[in-house]
């Protein structure tokens, strides 16, 4: 069964159709990315499967379960779907501790000690090598470091679906070379990563297929190598 | 000082504040012995205490989850309406003689749902759960529905005009455009003798100490993050399974009930409550009082509210016509050169150059940075 | 108007020349005459006054008038001619020659009975003949108490020669009284059919009075007559009240829409709500005030047209000021929207007070020009008022302008891509700065056209643009923000349902359905009618 089943939506803003009759399925443990030129509507796909754009036709299934289209931001998220946003949303009030201890917890409701739940985030401040500014305030963090932060954010409510913004963007090589290593490192059979970037090479090294969007539809679908070679890609997206 | 006094820790300026509420409690108490301020100054003490729990009821929604509301005046009213209510009631149940309100009413007796507001317990149940359901309701509607920013500030503004416009009715029953006044006794006491007025100032600085006490746990505690996290991110917050929602609709309710307590407090101080209080202007200083002080860090609402509402008194006395000015003055100077408020000018010229150079950047300080 | 009087009485001259002319003395020897005899005589000087010459009425009224103030003289002898009692001396009444002597004699008695008939005698002629049209208006009615006993062509030809039309109206609407109360079925039913001409309230009343009538039962032709009437009547008022719904609420909408349009464009744009916005209106009724203060000392003559001559003066006043306002205060906070809430009621307190400094508190003189007095009865008491016209005419104008702005120029472009992308407008090369100082500019103008257009039917005082910027408000999160389209159908939406909501459970009530309907609207539509959806990050 797949984690998260796509199945014909389109999302129309206005009389701009953003998303045409798109159909996606995205199985465990599989990393998937997603690319496309600007505008293609990789950000709305996201936007759907999170519950913050509601599709005009179609449904979306997590887990064979819960029908996205009909649910709350709230309820999507409780049942496992995390996301990193593309434009990097961390609270800038908050310490890099206590945002990741937000992370962690997901809920008004005390559910775990704070001792607990602080030493979890630690320790994923220390997966995405923060663990020195845990108390510095989010606000004061450069645009990679919110990046990781982000990322540590979102790994703190144990996601079966991971939906990844562009984690990249905007990162060094060398940054770029860790997020990769840290991506493939939260590979598992009982989870599901899609994630969206331009960088070729990033997603090449951490894609198991790829999806190639173009106006709201798909392109291509396939490995990252098939996708090289498709005329159709290369005509819209690659270049000559 | 008044750096220390909204210490960015909170610490110094929240005991300093507590200090300060705790001398002036002790000056009340020596006027009940007969030996500490006049009456007079005392009545102003025990409004501006109230006031001041008002302003710190619009920043715990307004600095700690950028939530602006312009007619907090609603809420403050209602807790100012029915202790207006429980004082006729009760001066009537003591003394015996018809108020005059109700003559003007063409009442012979109470109608039926004004019983048992003479207690006070219960009349403060009325009021609270009055409030909070209100909130409850307009809250959950707005919020639910994404409602927020100048769309909910604008709002609540209507909101408290459409009620001010129905209290200005004679036929909606709390006396129209005169209002509820001519209380003669509370608790036993008679209202207007110097002790009346230091016991409800006393009341009102303690209650003041107790509310600043209780929203700082509230604030400084993990709902008080995820509040600050819904200010800076909701929809960062809302997908990773926080239902903000009811975050919000409860921190709004309980802003609320402080803004019906305040509303208690003050209504017997001035002798009189009438569909003014209602006014779209009054929900507006509120959020000047809280602005001029600095949002988010409850002591400087407190110090805001005390501050403008002192200088207000003085210039109604001295100089009426020109309040309005130095008030939009002081507001545009807010709003321009110290957005942060009294903060501000505690840090000098040195960062306000800083932010100059920024402009656009609202503030210095994440932590009280906002809408 | 003079030379309109002077064909009438004209043709009144032709009309009466046809007519044979009265035997004076026998007349006047009537008058004279014991009760019986005078009574008669003034029946039959009655039934005559329709056709009788303006020399003729003039004797009649002469005569009348003689008789009952007692100056008329009935001689001793019968010889002796009927003589009326001058300043001084006397003249023969039925030739009109002065007199050398007062004749013997003494002035009639007039029964209680003939009184009336004198009076209404006299009022008949005064109807037909008196020079100014108060006294005409003072004898008909006095002609309308007994209307029965009148003759109906008195009516008629007082209705012919009457210059004023709407005493003319008057005139035959009592004369169908007279013949609707009459004995003449035919007539009461030709009647009621006349009066069912005139749609309004009133007639409604008087016909349903009529099912009361003997007649009613009894004639089968007058009971049909009568409900035939009343349905037509009342259909013409409910067309009429549902017309006159439809305008008050179109002109509701008018102000509403220009009172909003500025507030909705600068919303649309900087994200900032203007809370002085009210103030601007404000400050345009003032201006149009100044501008009529000039003319009255400067022009005099153009008094009347201030209204329009204020225009320019009203826009570019409040624009200036807008203007200023962005550029002092307002660009500071385009990315604190709740604080721009601030500020602005901070600008809208300080020039309140500033007005009322500089031209006190009481509601300001303003004229009421002829273009916009009186109105035009359409159907059914629906009377198109000329002052609700112009403000709607007003309005379309500015909507007109408002579009063709927005939508064809090129300062309207720049105006667009802001609203929709300001980075992406900045990106390629628009000077955001200048189109948001120049939007705020128009945007404030606006609502200083909208002072304009509301002094002559508002009160105009400092406090007078508070009442707006809540229902304006309401209007932009209707409408969609920063759409024209919207903001004319949400302005049309709420002044319809305020007028509507307004009669039956009063403006509070209407006040508050209308807010907790847009909130119900909201749940629904949290981006309003026309907007798309924004973009998040
Ligand atoms: N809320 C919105 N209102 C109007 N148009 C929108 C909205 N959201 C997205 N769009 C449009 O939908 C299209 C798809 O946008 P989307 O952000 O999904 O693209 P993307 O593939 O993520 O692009 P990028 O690589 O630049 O991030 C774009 O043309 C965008 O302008
Ligand atoms: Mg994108």
């Amino acid at each position: 069964m797949s984690a998260l089943l796509i199945d014909d939506i389109s999302v129309e803003f206005g009389r701009f159709r953003a998303i045409d009759r798109l159909s996606l399925a995205i199985d465990y443990g599989e990393i998937r990315g997603v690319i496309g030129p600007n505008g293609a509507g990789k950000t709305t796909v996201l936007d759907v499967v999170s519950g913050i754009t509601r599709p005009k036709a179609g449904r979306v299934v997590l887990d064979g379960g819960l029908e996205i289209t009909r649910a709350s931001e709230t309820l999507i998220a409780r049942s496992g779907v995390r996301r990193k946003f593309q434009k990097p949303s961390v609270f800038d009030a908050l310490t890099a501790a206590e945002n990741v201890a937000v992370g962690v917890e997901g809920r008004l409701r005390r559910t775990a000690p704070a001792a607990e739940v602080r030493r979890r985030a630690l320790d994923l401040l220390d997966a995405v090598g923060l663990a020195d500014e845990a108390d510095r305030q989010a606000g004061e963090f450069s645009h990679g470091q919110k990046q990781w932060l982000e990322i540590a954010m979102v790994l703190g409510g144990d996601p079966k679906v991971l939906l990844l913004d562009e984690p990249v963007a905007g990162l060094s090589d060398e940054e770029t070379e860790k997020t990769a290593a840290l991506v493939r490192s939260l590979k598992r059979p009982d989870r599901a990563i899609v994630v969206v970037e331009h960088d070729m090479g990033f997603v090449e090294t951490i894609a198991d297929r790829v999806t190639v969007l173009h106006e709201g539809r798909t392109l291509f679908e396939g490995s990252m190598a098939g996708a090289r070679a498709d005329a159709r890609v290369i005509e819209v997206y690659l270049g000559r | 000082m008044i750096r220390s006094l909204l210490g960015s820790s909170g610490g110094t300026g929240f005991s300093l504040t507590l200090a300060a509420l705790a001398v002036t409690a002790a000056l009340l108490v020596a006027t009940l012995a007969g030996v500490g301020p006049s009456g007079f100054l005392v009545n102003i003490i025990g409004q501006l205490a109230a006031f001041a729990l008002l302003a710190l009821a619009l920043d715990l929604i307004w600095g700690y989850l950028g939530i602006l509301s312009l007619g907090h005046g609603l809420f403050f009213a209602i807790g100012g309406y029915v202790m207006a209510m429980h004082l006729l009631m009760h001066s009537f149940e003591t003394t015996g003689t018809v108020p005059d309100f109700m003559q003007f009413m063409g009442w012979k007796e109470f109608p039926a749902y004004w019983a048992g507001l003479g207690v006070f317990p219960y009349a403060l149940a009325v009021a609270l759960v009055l409030a909070g359901v209100v909130a409850l309701v307009t809250g959950w509607v707005s919020f639910r529905s994404r409602v927020g920013g100048v769309y909910f500030a604008i709002i609540t503004q209507a909101l408290v005009y459409a009620a001010m416009l129905l209290m200005f009715r004679n036929d909606t029953g709390f006396g129209g455009n005169n209002g509820m006044t001519g209380f003669s006794v509370i608790f036993g006491l008679r209202m207007g003798t110097e002790t009346a007025s230091a016991v409800l100032a006393l009341a009102s600085v303690v209650v003041l100490a107790l509310g600043l006490v209780a929203t700082r746990a509230l604030v400084s505690g993990r709902l008080g993050r995820l509040m600050l996290a819904t200010r800076d991110d909701e929809v960062r917050l809302r997908s990773l399974g926080y239902d903000t929602i009811v975050l919000k609709t409860g921190v709004w309710v309980v802003s609320a009930l402080l803004a019906a307590i305040a509303g208690m407090l003050y209504v017997p101080q001035v002798g009189i409550v009438n569909p003014r209080i209602l006014s779209p202007e009054l929900s507006l200083e509120i959020a000047v009082w809280v602005a001029i002080g600095g949002r988010g860090h409850l002591v400087g609402a407190v110090i805001g509210a005390v501050l403008v509402n002192a200088l207000k008194f003085w210039l109604s006395f001295a100089a009426p016509d020109v309040w309005p000015f130095i008030l939009s003055a002081l507001i545009v100077l807010v709003v321009l050169v110290f957005p942060n408020g009294l903060l501000d000018l505690s840090r000098g010229f040195g960062a306000l150059k800083a932010r100059m150079r920024r402009e656009g950047v609202a503030s210095l300080d994440p932590r009280r940075a906002g809408p | 108007m003079l030379r309109i009087a002077a064909v009438l009485i004209g043709l009144i001259f032709a009309t009466a020349a046809g007519a044979a002319p009265l035997e004076r003395d026998p007349t006047l020897r009537g008058l004279c005459g014991n009760a019986a005899a005078s009574g008669e005589a003034a029946d039959r000087l009655l039934s005559a006054t329709p056709t009788l010459s303006p020399d003729d009425l003039a004797f009649a009224d002469a005569a009348i008038g003689g008789l009952l103030s007692k100056k008329l003289v009935c001689p001793a002898a019968p010889t002796d001619p009927v003589a009326l009692k001058a300043d001084t001396g006397a003249v023969d009444l039925a030739t009109g020659a002065p007199l050398a002597a007062l004749p013997k004699g003494k002035a009639p008695v007039v029964s209680l009975k003939n009184r009336a008939k004198f009076e209404r005698l006299a009022a008949a002629l005064a109807l037909l003949a008196a020079p100014n049209a108060a006294a005409r208006a003072a004898a008909l009615e006095v002609l309308a108490k007994s209307a029965a006993d009148v003759p109906a062509d008195l009516f008629a030809a007082a209705a012919g020669r009457e210059p004023d039309p709407a005493l003319a109206a008057r005139i035959s609407s009592v004369a169908d009284l007279a013949s609707l109360y009459g004995t003449d079925i035919d007539k009461r039913v030709a009647a009621v059919a006349r009066l069912a001409e005139g749609e309004n309230r009133r007639v409604l009343t008087e016909i349903e009075a009529l099912r009361a009538d003997p007649a009613y039962a009894s004639e089968p032709a007058f009971a049909a007559a009568v409900d035939a009437a009343a349905a037509k009547v009342s259909g013409a008022i409910a067309i009429g009240n549902a017309a006159a719904t439809l305008y008050n609420g179109l002109s509701f909408a008018s102000i509403l829409f220009m009172a909003s349009i500025g507030l909705a464009i600068i919303f649309g744009l900087m994200g900032v709500i203007n809370l002085a916005q009210g103030e601007f209106i404000m400050i345009g009724a003032y201006v149009t005030y100044v501008v009529q203060e000039g003319l009255r000392a400067l022009l005099p003559g153009l008094l009347d047209w201030y209204l329009v001559i204020a225009i320019p003066f009203a826009f570019l006043v409040t624009a200036l000021i807008g203007i200023a306002l962005e550029a002092s205060l307002i660009r500071h906070l385009y990315r604190r929207p709740l604080m721009s809430l601030l500020a602005t009621w901070a600008v809208s307190l300080f020039l309140i007070n500033l007005v009322r400094v500089g031209f006190g508190t009481q509601n300001l003189q303003m004229e009421t020009p002829f273009y916009i007095t009186g109105g035009i009865a359409i159907v059914g008491d629906f009377i198109m008022t000329w002052n609700r016209l112009f403000a709607i005419g007003f309005a379309a104008l500015t909507l007109a302008g408002t579009w063709f702005l927005i939508r064809r120029s090129g300062i309207g472009l720049d105006i667009r891509a802001v609203t929709q992308n300001r980075d992406m407008a900045g990106c390629i090369g628009i000077p955001t700065r200048r189109v948001d100082m120049l939007a705020f500019g128009f945007g404030s103008g606006l609502a200083g056209l909208a002072g304009l257009a509301l002094s002559p039917i508002y009160n105009v005082n400092p406090q007078m643009g508070t009442n707006f910027i809540i229902d304006s408000f309401m209007v932009v999160v209707l409408g969609g923000v920063g759409s024209i389209a919207g903001t004319v159908i949400a302005a049309l939406g709420i002044g319809q349902i305020n007028v509507l909501i307004e009669p039956i459970w009063g403006a509070v009530a209407a006040k508050v359905i209308v807010l907790a309907l847009i909130i119900a609207f909201l749940q629904w539509r949290p981006e309003g009618f026309f907007t798309v959806a924004g973009r998040r990050k």
